[in-house]
């Protein structure tokens, strides 16, 4: 097991060392560079001087092994370093914006579990009949309208009938004003909430018809229990658990959905962080923050996995 | 003795007998009737196509044509005081913008005074090439470095695997927004990229579907008789995930036609051709008051992806019944 956990662990530092390169080289491969995409913030200082001036602050004129040394080295010692843009440093870049994100992530998950639990539930004990379609039809189409779509509809209700202000300007937190917080959280979290169901409601109810089927099921009812402890106690606890091993994924597709809502409803978090650096080419930013991202998701589905394998002997076996 | 068949009769269920058009059409009223759903899915996908393929007979007015009214305001030689009133004063004629769904404009007209319906027609070209494109590639690509990956195990196949890795951990959105940036936004290049972003899902599944069919004794005996790796990955291996190959082929569609609209909302997407995601976003501007631009062009994206999830899931159960409901 040991063996396992330990091989787990040095493949997911190499990935994330594969995402770090990756986003290193990606963003200089683009076209243009901080130093021109800026010109057009002050047009009027810019000249030829000036341009090569700001690269050689920047360090954008180092030979390309030299700059990937240096990131490394920096990476390695947890060194960010600055925005180009901002002049802040990259850390404090991240401890002002992932708070917005990881409540937005949560609000969403929220809303996606308590939507997803009970309506794979009751779609799985009605099978067939009307309201098992009803639900699944709304899944399917959940899925396949786009979260910016549902979002800027949702948006049209809310202005059209007046039902709350949305203040996309002050930016409060939720234990800072949760009433105004909430009011700007709740379109996209509901939109990122519902697209994020349809997966996960479709597996549990998938889980769950397999499950009812088992031999220990048909003991539970045959043993005289009510058909509520059956179904919570003995099938959905079992239901449950490929449900949560995809969190992963599931995860991916939170934060991808995020990085829309966040520029919509101009949530400052790292959606909207990695948009803005990508576009104004702010090097560090972007680098630190997908390196952020991949290593959130990596180790998410490194601790799913090694739970998995706990719980299961044949998967550290392979 | 009855060894030989008597001529005369002719088995009514003989396969030999219908010609491949007749059996391709009762598969596909088998799978109408079977999968109800999948057959709406391919309904709605076959009108897309349609609509795509016939977008100038049906469109009414050209998608830039803009429409003017006359101004019933207009006077000639306005003075100073009355364009100060009202700027318009000395046009003969307005720009019918906003104009709501009604005989005239289908879809009511946008901001700029042009016909949403031929938009939205136009729109759907885009979306199919798309999705159709980027899921060529990806399954292609797909095909070739599964293959390779599952076929030489080892170093070679834990490099794959982790750049594999690599790519799924970073948000697909984030992916496409990065490698479309590096060449010029046109279709094309767009397509390639999605497809390019895609290659890591379809590695994945056609790698695990070579690795089942290469432990299967088949493939053992063309080794002893001493077939080349090229002759078994042809000849004995690729057949054998066909299957696999039409799955990770329909499943991705929608979800490229997804990014696609998803990159255009955000202003990054193929430049020089009518987007839905670009109209969502356009209509965003006075969602309040005229909301039928973004109302339309978002229901024909969810339309059309559904039509190709349908499709997919319908395909998938009929396919691979080991994977259903995954």
């Amino acid at each position: 097991m040991q063996a396992y956990i330990i091989r787990r662990i040095l493949g997911a530092v190499f990935v994330v060392f594969l995402v770090g390169t990756f986003s290193f080289f990606a963003i200089r491969v683009l076209p243009g560079d901080f130093a021109t995409a800026s010109l057009g913030l002050d047009a009027g200082s810019a000249s030829a001087d000036n341009i090569e001036q700001r690269r050689a602050d920047l360090g954008l004129d180092d030979p390309i092994e030299k700059q990937y040394a240096n990131w490394l080295w920096d990476t390695v010692r947890l060194d960010l370093g600055k925005s180009f843009l901002t002049q802040n440093t990259v850390w404090y870049e991240i401890g002002r914006s992932l708070p917005y994100s990881i409540e937005l992530g949560i609000l969403i998950m929220i809303v996606g579990f308590t939507v997803a639990i009970p309506v794979g539930l009751i779609s799985a004990i009605f099978q067939d009949k009307a309201l098992d379609y009803s639900l699944r039809g709304l899944a399917i189409l959940a899925l396949a309208a786009p979260v910016f779509w549902t979002a800027a509809i949702a948006s049209l209700v809310v202005l059209q009938w007046d039902l709350f202000l949305i203040d996309v300007i002050g930016q409060p937190h939720l234990w800072e004003d949760p009433g105004k917080a909430i009011t700007w959280y709740l379109i996209p979290m509901f939109a990122g909430g519902f697209a994020g169901t349809a997966t996960t409601m479709r597996l549990l109810r998938s889980q769950m018809l397999e499950v009812l089927r088992q031999d220990y099921v048909r003991t539970a009812r045959a043993k005289g229990l009510r058909e509520s402890v059956v179904i919570m106690r003995h099938a959905l606890r079992n239901a449950l658990l490929p449900v949560l091993t995809v969190m992963g994924v599931t995860i991916a597709t939170i934060v991808g959905s995020q990085v829309i809502l966040e520029n919509m409803f101009n949530i400052p978090g790292i959606g909207n962080k990695v948009l803005t650096a990508l576009f104004a080419r702010d090097n560090p930013v972007f680098q630190s923050v997908v390196l952020i991202i991949a290593v959130f998701t990596v180790f998410t589905n490194l601790v799913v996995d090694i739970l998995y394998g706990v719980i299961d002997p044949r998967i550290r076996l392979s | 003795m009855s060894q030989i068949a008597d001529p005369t009769v002719v088995p009514l269920r003989d396969p030999t007998i219908l010609d491949r058009a007749t059996g391709a059409a009762l598969a596909l009223g088998r799978f109408l009737r079977n999968k109800p759903l999948g057959g709406s899915g391919l309904i709605l996908v076959v009108l897309f196509i349609v609509v795509a393929v016939l977008a100038s007979v049906i469109q009414r007015h050209d998608p830039d044509q803009i429409f003017e009214t006359p101004n019933p305001d207009y006077k000639a030689n306005p003075s100073t005081l009355e364009l100060a009133r009202n700027p318009d004063v000395g046009s003969p004629v307005l720009v019918s913008q906003f104009e709501e769904p009604g005989g005239g404009h289908w879809f009511g007209t946008d901001k700029f005074g042009r016909d949403i319906w031929s938009q939205v027609i136009h729109g759907s070209r885009l979306s199919l090439i798309v999705g159709l494109g980027a899921s060529v590639i990806a399954v292609v690509g797909g095909l070739i470095i599964g293959m390779i990956s599952a076929y030489y195990a080892g170093i070679v196949d834990l490099l794959i695997q982790r750049i594999v890795d690599m790519l799924q951990a970073i948000p697909f959105l984030v992916l496409v927004l990065v490698f479309t940036q590096i060449t010029e936004r046109s279709v094309l290049n767009v397509v390639l990229w999605l497809g390019v972003a895609g290659l890591a899902i379809t590695t994945r599944l056609i790698r695990s579907a070579v690795l089942q069919v290469r432990e299967s004794e088949f493939v053992l005996a063309a080794q002893v008789v001493g077939a080349s790796d090229l002759r078994i990955m042809i000849r004995h291996v690729l057949p054998n995930c066909v299957a696999v190959l039409i799955i990770a082929f329909s499943i991705g569609i929608g979800a490229y036609i997804l990014a696609e609209a998803s990159i255009s909302f955000l202003g990054a997407g193929p430049q020089g051709i009518p987007s839905w995601g670009q109209m969502v976003q356009a209509g965003r501007g006075s969602l309040d008051l005229h909301p039928w631009q973004t109302v339309f062009a978002g229901g024909a994206i969810m339309m059309i992806v559904l039509g190709f999830n349908l499709l997919g899931d319908a395909l998938r159960d009929v396919l691979d019944p080991r994977l259903r409901g995954a």
